[in-house]
């Protein structure tokens, strides 16, 4: 059925015809993208994998029971399969990966099925504080850069330089303090219910709160200067000359063109949001990917924090596509 | 209305007092049947929202498993029944295993179920199902160390309510053995089903997800009523979030939260600190075999003599612990009062230094980990004391895998942690006997070894406490352990919770009897 209109189009040589290699391009660009993130990652999980075997003790000795035997610990080491080489190793699990089997932790769990819990409860966090920062950045931005130099403008610059340097964990317990104890507005603490979940949506506002802050002081500097950018663009000032009123210029005339920047911006913001997550969710006891990867860590166990970066190198790979496509959108093929 | 002795010292409790408080009731009508601790009449009904430590990475549901968290332990122990249960005095009381009996050779234990035992779905419990368990349990990489010197093959059921276990070796102490994770399960329960396994514990589970999970009552507990409707256990990785969970009022229990929560909430009136005395040994390590510097007995007397114990605990503590006289075990009801404490004496040091030849120009190096609080504070302070004994010592922090990998066991000298803490003898055989596999001191002497194996091998009783007396003297005297300070066990507790426990260690996951007076 496709064949005729094909070969319509082809005959007419109308734009049907280049709409449809253009989108071609895109999807062959889409797919080299793709091939070399994939590529990316695969080096950083042995990298992960090689960083794992430079730690002092393996995951047979960090999970063993204190007077376990020499010889109970040299069988889990068997077991565990860590007497083989780590590239083979590494080659093993990689082999495993593109079926969704992440291997076996080293307390004889499924990988996949120990992260499956957590994984969703991470995203909805990081998926909230990217909303929470997204929102909170343009408006400050924009607010801002109505009216460049003022007083808005120098008081949102500054508060936003001040905030993007604060790590996480100090954002984290000043909310708690202040917000679950002094005030006692809000839980201290994320629990979980009987789905696993936590018990109430209140619990989430302090932790995706945290996590925002310092992404919203650095995001809203990037709308800031996008937008001044694109304020210097001829045909804004057309606009302002044309006599439109300021919001008006900065929705319609200046935003679309600040848009890749800020997309952009957004992206780079996500890994740093799933990084600060093991922070915020140790804080908060948020049942999330961080608890998980902090005891990994601790027990030396390969393939699940293999496992985490994995989905969270997932994860980063595709919103940072769509930034790549938002900003090939909005910039119109020009390169 | 008279004013007896326990209530005026209960009006005047403060936080020192906290261990006290928790057995003082609202009434005072001691009911009949009421456990220890809990005098007033318990009231029925409730959920209990406890908070315990755990690493979502590290959750097992398998009662035979690695219990690397406080969390799986605490649900298990209360949805699984263990043959035997801590106790205060003595320290090993009758749980699954209702009553027991050695032969004369103190080899031969047979153990007798307690009646109308039953598993959560109505099938009592047979001597079979215990046998299984046993197996199962010894079966597992560490079930060398779990049950020592009990072979597979040499536990059996005989008939339906009795098992026999034979020993190696002749071992008086062997029902304290069973009191941990001796859970029992259904005889023939596959790996895969291990976590529906039914128990037969005061409590049923309703649900598990991720390491939290919600327990309700078994009403047809063998173990006597049990008060509360429900527990929940919630598992928290850092005790800050446990704590903060406490005061916003989210959980009633904070399980072990440690004393620097305790430090902060002992000021608020709607929180209580139950300390529980014995928990954690934090002793300092000295090698004692030939090659360290501290080989000569000499030298260990003096670095004992060198600390100020007192300030240790007043500092690595917060004061939330007690002296101890560099003897393991001080939560043993057999444990020798008698031994004069030793105390600090620089001069005495200094001499016994100098007699040992030990070179004091030397930098000695420390290793210490964090794993658990006190620990490299501990390393700190002790470096700090002995330089006023003009020992140098420098204080290395290693990462806590590197530390039981490099330093464990092998190094000069280092600090250790243990929990078990209400057994003289179970230490002896854990790390002082000169075959065991965690001597992690290297010690090596026949005296004690001799002195240790009749304390095991004695029936008798009061010939059996003369040789446990002998075992703690001479360990005070020559071991390679310098036992400063044992820190008190810390849970912060809601208002309104009962009837918890004030054991030590594993004893604190007894809430069976707990109850909420609202």
């Amino acid at each position: 059925m496709a064949e005729p209109l094909t070969d319509t189009a082809g005959a007419a040589g109308g734009p049907a015809f280049r709409l449809r290699r253009s989108v071609g391009r895109r999807v062959v660009t889409v797919l080299t993208v793709l091939v070399h993130r994939a590529l990316l990652l695969a080096v950083l999980l042995a990298v992960v994998f090689a960083a794992v075997e430079l730690l002092p003790g393996d995951a047979a000795t960090a999970t063993a029971e204190r007077g376990e035997s020499a010889a109970g610990i040299a069988g889990r080491r068997a077991l565990l399969g860590l007497d083989r080489p780590v590239a083979e190793r590494f080659a093993d699990w990689m082999a495993g990966l593109p079926t969704g089997d992440l291997g076996t932790s080293a307390r004889g769990e499924p990988v996949a099925g120990l992260l499956a819990r957590p994984f969703p409860d991470t995203l909805l966090l990081g998926g909230l504080a990217l909303l929470v920062t997204f929102l909170a950045s343009l408006a400050l931005g924009g607010w801002a850069a109505l009216r460049p130099g003022g007083r808005t403008d120098r008081a949102v610059s500054g508060g936003a330089t001040a905030v993007l340097a604060l790590p996480e964990f100090v954002v984290a317990v000043a909310l708690v303090l202040v917000f679950a104890q002094w005030l006692e507005w809000l839980p201290a603490v994320t629990l979980a219910g009987g789905d696993g979940g936590p018990e109430s949506w209140r619990m989430l506002v302090l932790p995706v709160v945290a996590l925002a802050v310092p992404q919203i002081g650095w995001n809203t500097r990037i709308v800031r200067a996008a937008l001044a950018d694109e304020a210097r663009a001829p045909h804004v000032e057309a606009a302002v000359l044309d006599g439109l009123p300021g919001h008006r210029v900065l929705l319609r005339h200046v935003l679309p063109g600040a848009l890749p920047a800020i997309a952009a911006g957004l992206a780079t913001s996500t890994g740093m949001l799933l990084g600060g997550a093991v922070v915020v969710e140790t804080v908060f006891n948020h049942p999330g990917l961080g608890t998980v990867l902090a005891g990994a860590v601790s027990d030396r166990d390969g393939p699940v924090i293999a496992g985490v970066v994995a989905v969270a190198g997932a994860v980063v790979t595709g919103v940072l596509l769509l930034a790549d496509l938002v900003r090939a959108r909005a910039s119109g093929g020009r390169p | 209305m008279e004013l007896n002795r326990r209530q005026l010292l209960c009006t005047g409790g403060g936080i020192g007092a906290a261990a006290l408080l928790t057995a003082c009731g609202a009434g005072d009508t001691p009911s009949p049947g009421a456990a220890e601790g809990s005098p007033a009449r318990p009231k029925r009904g409730g959920t209990l929202r406890v908070g315990a430590l755990g690493r979502a990475s590290a959750i097992t549901r398998d009662p035979h498993g690695t219990q690397a968290n406080e969390s799986d332990y605490l649900i298990l122990s209360l949805v699984y029944d263990t043959l035997t249960v801590p106790g205060a005095k003595p320290n090993t009381l009758p749980r699954l295993a209702a009553s027991w009996t050695p032969s004369d050779d103190l080899r031969t234990w047979r153990l007798t179920l307690a009646e109308g035992a039953r598993f959560h779905d109505g099938t009592p419990v047979t001597a079979e199902d215990v046998a299984f368990s046993l197996r199962r349990l010894r079966g597992t990489p560490s079930g060398a160390s779990r049950l020592p010197g009990i072979r597979a093959g040499n536990i059996k059921a005989d008939g339906r309510g009795t098992v026999v276990l034979v020993s190696d070796y002749a071992n008086a102490e062997l029902p304290l053995l069973l009191r941990l994770t001796t859970f029992v399960v259904r005889n023939g329960t596959k790996d895969g089903d291990i976590g529906k396994a039914p128990g037969t514990g005061p409590f049923r589970l309703e649900w598990f997800r991720g390491g939290n999970a919600r327990l309700v009552r078994n009403d047809g507990w063998y173990g006597g009523e049990v008060p509360l409707d429900a527990v929940e256990v919630k598992i928290f990785e850092s005790p800050q979030a446990m704590a903060n969970a406490l005061l916003g009022g989210q959980i009633d229990l904070a399980s072990n939260v440690g004393a620097v929560a305790a430090r902060t909430a002992g000021k608020r009136k709607d929180v209580r600190v139950v300390r529980r005395p014995n928990d954690l040994a934090l002793p300092v390590v000295m090698r004692t075999a030939p090659g360290s510097p501290f080989a000569d007995p000499r030298v260990r007397e003096a670095l004992r003599l060198a600390v100020d114990r007192e300030a240790m605990v007043r500092q690595v503590l917060s004061g939330y612990g007690s002296v101890a006289n560099d003897i393991l075990g001080t939560g043993d009801p057999g444990y020798a009062k008698d031994v004069p404490q030793r105390v600090r004496d620089l001069a005495r040091a200094g001499s016994l230094l100098k007699e040992a030849g030990f070179d004091l120009s030397r930098t000695y190096e420390l290793v210490t980990t964090e794993d658990v609080p006190g620990l490299a504070e501990t390393a700190t302070l002790f470096a700090t004391q002995v330089r006023e004994a003009g020992v140098r010592i420098k204080v290395t922090k290693q990462e806590s895998a590197a530390f039981w990998a490099r330093t464990w066991l092998k190094g000069d000298l280092y600090t250790s942690y243990w929990g078990t803490n209400d057994s003289v003898v179970f230490f002896a055989g854990k790390v002082l006997v000169s075959e065991s596999a965690t001597n992690e001191s290297g010690w090596k002497d026949p005296g004690f070894d001799a002195a240790y194996r009749t304390a095991l091998a004695t029936k008798d009783p009061a010939k059996r406490a003369e040789s446990l007396r002998r075992v703690q003297r001479i360990q005070h005297d020559a071991s390679g352990y310098l036992l400063w300070g044992m820190a008190d066990g810390i849970d912060l507790a809601a208002a309104a919770v009962r009837g918890l426990p004030t054991l030590p260690g594993y004893g604190r996951v007894q809430l069976e009897r707990a109850w909420l007076n609202r």
